[in-house]
C-alpha cells in the first residue's frame, strides 16, 4: 500500500509499519537503505525535526519475512508563502493578463486558483499552457471606472495562501517595448544618427490606440542620458551626437492617453558618420583631395601639413605635432 | 447619400475628427486637474469608489470595437448633451454654497463646462455631415435634480466628474476610429456600416 505523506520543514514526523503491532519486530528502509534502530520506537519510526533531505521512498519490513507491511514517500516541504500576482495589458483593448509566482519554493506540488471579479460580474482567466502561471483575460467591457479585483490563491498539503489585486482598466495598461529599432549614422553627417523602430507586435490597433515614444542615447563613454519624447512617428534623428562617438540608443512606448511607459527596447549601438581619414600622398593629389573637403566640424586635413613631401628635417616635424595639437584640442572641445 | 460623400464633406469630416480628438485629450487633462481640485476642496477620499450614479451617462460600452460610426457619434452627443446639464448643476450648486466668491473650483467647473459644450457641438456637426443630423434637444426635459444632502452632492460630482474623464478617453478613441478607412473602401469611411 503506497502513499504520499507531506511534512512541513521542522516536523517530527512519526510513521506507523501499517496495522502492525507497536512490539512487532520490524526493519524501516529509507530509499532502500536501512534506518539505524535509535530511530525507532518500537515499530514507529520516528524523525525528529525533518528537513527537506529527508524527502524519499520509507518502507516497512517485517522482522523475519522482510514482507514488505508499509511504503509511504515522505515528501517534506513548506506551506506557501503570499504568492507574487502581477497583472498587465500589453494588448489593449483587447484584454490582460495576470502572472504570477511563489516567492520562496515549497518543495512539494501547489495549486493555483485565480478569481477576477469586475463588479457584480466573474470573469474567467483562461489559464495559457506556457508559461504556466499565467492567465489571460479578454476585456468584455471598455472605459469602465468599475475596478477589477483579482486574487490568486495557491494551496498546496500544507496549506494555503492568497493575495488579491484591485486596479482599474487603465491602470495596468503597458504595452511591450517597441521592436526592430536601427540606428544608423546619416552620410556626409557627423553629429547626426537615423534612429527607427516599429511598433509592438503585441499592440493590436495602434492607429485607433496610437502610442507616444521615449528615445534615449549617450556615448558609450559618458553617463548621462539625453531624452527625447516624440508624440508620433516612428523614427527621429539625432542632430546632437558627438563626432565619431559611439553611441547606445534604446526606446519606450506608451499608449498617447493611458497607462505606463514600457520597459526599454534592446539597446542598439551606432557611430556618426566620419569622413575617412586620408593617406599621406603626393603633393598633386592633396590639391584635388582638400578642396573635396565640406564639413565644417571635421579638423582640418592633416596631409597639408604633415604630407611627406613637406616633411623635411626637425622643422617640419615639429609643425606636424603642431598639427597634432591643434587637432586633439579640437577633437576634446567635442567631449 | 452623394453630399455626405462628396469630398469637401470628407474633408470637413477628418478636420472635424482630429480637432475633436484634440480637444477631447485636452478636456481630458482639464477634467483630471479639476478631479484633483474638487476632490481636495471637497474634502473626499481621492479613492472612494462612487456607485454608479442615477443619471451619468456611463462610458462602459460592450464590443466598443463593433460600433458603427453613427453609434458612437449618437452615444457620445447623449452623454455630453447630458454632461452639459450635470455640470451647470454642479456649478449652480457650488455658486449656493459659496455665494458670489470666485473660487478656483468654480473657475474650473466653468471652463471644463465650455469644453463640454464646444465637444458637444462638435458632434452635432459630425452629425449633420451624415444624412441624419443630430437628434433634437427639444421637448427633453432636463434630469430632475435629486433631493441630497451636502456629502452625497459631493459624492454624486466626484462620480460625475470621473464618468466624465472616461467619456473624454473613450471620445478620443471613439473619433480615430471613424477616420480609419473602413475595409473594402478606398473613401472615406461608411458609418452606416460597421465599424
Amino acid at each position: 500500500d503506497s502513499h504520499i505523506q507531506y511534512e512541513r520543514v521542522g516536523a517530527d514526523v512519526t510513521m506507523k509499519c501499517g496495522s502492525m503491532d507497536w512490539d512487532a519486530a520490524v526493519t524501516w528502509t529509507a530509499n532502500g537503505t536501512d534506518i539505524d534502530e535509535s530511530h525507532l520506537n518500537g515499530s514507529y519510526l520516528i524523525l525528529k525535526n525533518v528537513d527537506l533531505t529527508r524527502s524519499g521512498q520509507y518502507s516497512c519490513y517485517e522482522g523475519s519475512s522482510w514482507h514488505l507491511k508499509y511504503q509511504t514517500y515522505l515528501r517534506v516541504g513548506t506551506p506557501p508563502k503570499e504568492p507574487v500576482l502581477m497583472c498587465r495589458s500589453n494588448n489593449y483593448p483587447k484584454g490582460f493578463y495576470c502572472s504570477w509566482h511563489l516567492p520562496t519554493p515549497t518543495y512539494i506540488p501547489n495549486s493555483f486558483n485565480i478569481s477576477v471579479i469586475h463588479g457584480t460580474k466573474e470573469m474567467v482567466c483562461e489559464k495559457d499552457i506556457y508559461p504556466k502561471n499565467r492567465c489571460h483575460i479578454r476585456y468584455l467591457q471598455l472605459f469602465s471606472t468599475v475596478k477589477y479585483k483579482v486574487t490568486l490563491t495557491v494551496t498546496n498539503a500544507l496549506g494555503k495562501n492568497s493575495t488579491t489585486l484591485t486596479f482599474d482598466e487603465v491602470a495596468i495598461v503597458k504595452p511591450d517595448p517597441p521592436e526592430s529599432v536601427v540606428a544608423k549614422p546619416v552620410p556626409n553627417n557627423p553629429r547626426r544618427l537615423e534612429v527607427s523602430w516599429q511598433n509592438p507586435s503585441s499592440w493590436p490597433d495602434p492607429e485607433s490606440f496610437p502610442l507616444k515614444f521615449f528615445l534615449r542615447y549617450r556615448p558609450l563613454i559618458l553617463d548621462q542620458w539625453q531624452h527625447v519624447e516624440l508624440s508620433d512617428g516612428t523614427s527621429h534623428t539625432i542632430t546632437d551626437a558627438y563626432a565619431g562617438k559611439e553611441y547606445i540608443i534604446q526606446v519606450a512606448a506608451k499608449d498617447n492617453d493611458i497607462g505606463t511607459w514600457s520597459d526599454w527596447s534592446v539597446a542598439v549601438h551606432a557611430t556618426p558618420w566620419t569622413e575617412e581619414p586620408k593617406h599621406l600622398t603626393t603633393e598633386a593629389q592633396i590639391t584635388d583631395t582638400t578642396s573635396a573637403s565640406t564639413s565644417s566640424f571635421m579638423p582640418p586635413p592633416t596631409t597639408k601639413i604633415c604630407d611627406k613631401g613637406a616633411v623635411v628635417g626637425s622643422g617640419a616635424v615639429a609643425v606636424c605635432w603642431t598639427a597634432g595639437l591643434v587637432l586633439a584640442a579640437y577633437g576634446v572641445l567635442f567631449i | 447619400m452623394a453630399a455626405a460623400d462628396s469630398p469637401s464633406a470628407a474633408l470637413r469630416r477628418r478636420d472635424l475628427c482630429s480637432r475633436g480628438i484634440r480637444l477631447a485629450g485636452k478636456m481630458r487633462s482639464d477634467v483630471i486637474d479639476l478631479l484633483d481640485t474638487y476632490v481636495e476642496r471637497q474634502g473626499l477620499d481621492a479613492s472612494a469608489s462612487v456607485v454608479t450614479v442615477e443619471g451619468v451617462p456611463v462610458a462602459a460600452v460592450e464590443r466598443w470595437d463593433e460600433q458603427t460610426g453613427t453609434q458612437r457619434l449618437l452615444e457620445n452627443l447623449t452623454a455630453y448633451r447630458a454632461f452639459r446639464v450635470l455640470l451647470a448643476q454642479m456649478l449652480e450648486e457650488h455658486r449656493e454654497q459659496l455665494g458670489d466668491a470666485d473660487t478656483g473650483l468654480g473657475r474650473a467647473l466653468a471652463a471644463v463646462l465650455l469644453q463640454v459644450s464646444a465637444f458637444a457641438y462638435h458632434l452635432e456637426e459630425l452629425l449633420r455631415l451624415e444624412s441624419r443630423g443630430p437628434p433634437s434637444e427639444e421637448g427633453t426635459a432636463p434630469p430632475p435634480v435629486p433631493h441630497l444632502g451636502l456629502f452625497e452632492r459631493k459624492l454624486r460630482g466626484l462620480g460625475v466628474l470621473r464618468e466624465l474623464a472616461q467619456w473624454a478617453v473613450r471620445s478620443a478613441r471613439d473619433l480615430r476610429q471613424l477616420t480609419k478607412p473602413s475595409p473594402g473602401s478606398s473613401s472615406a469611411p461608411s458609418w452606416a456600416e460597421s465599424p
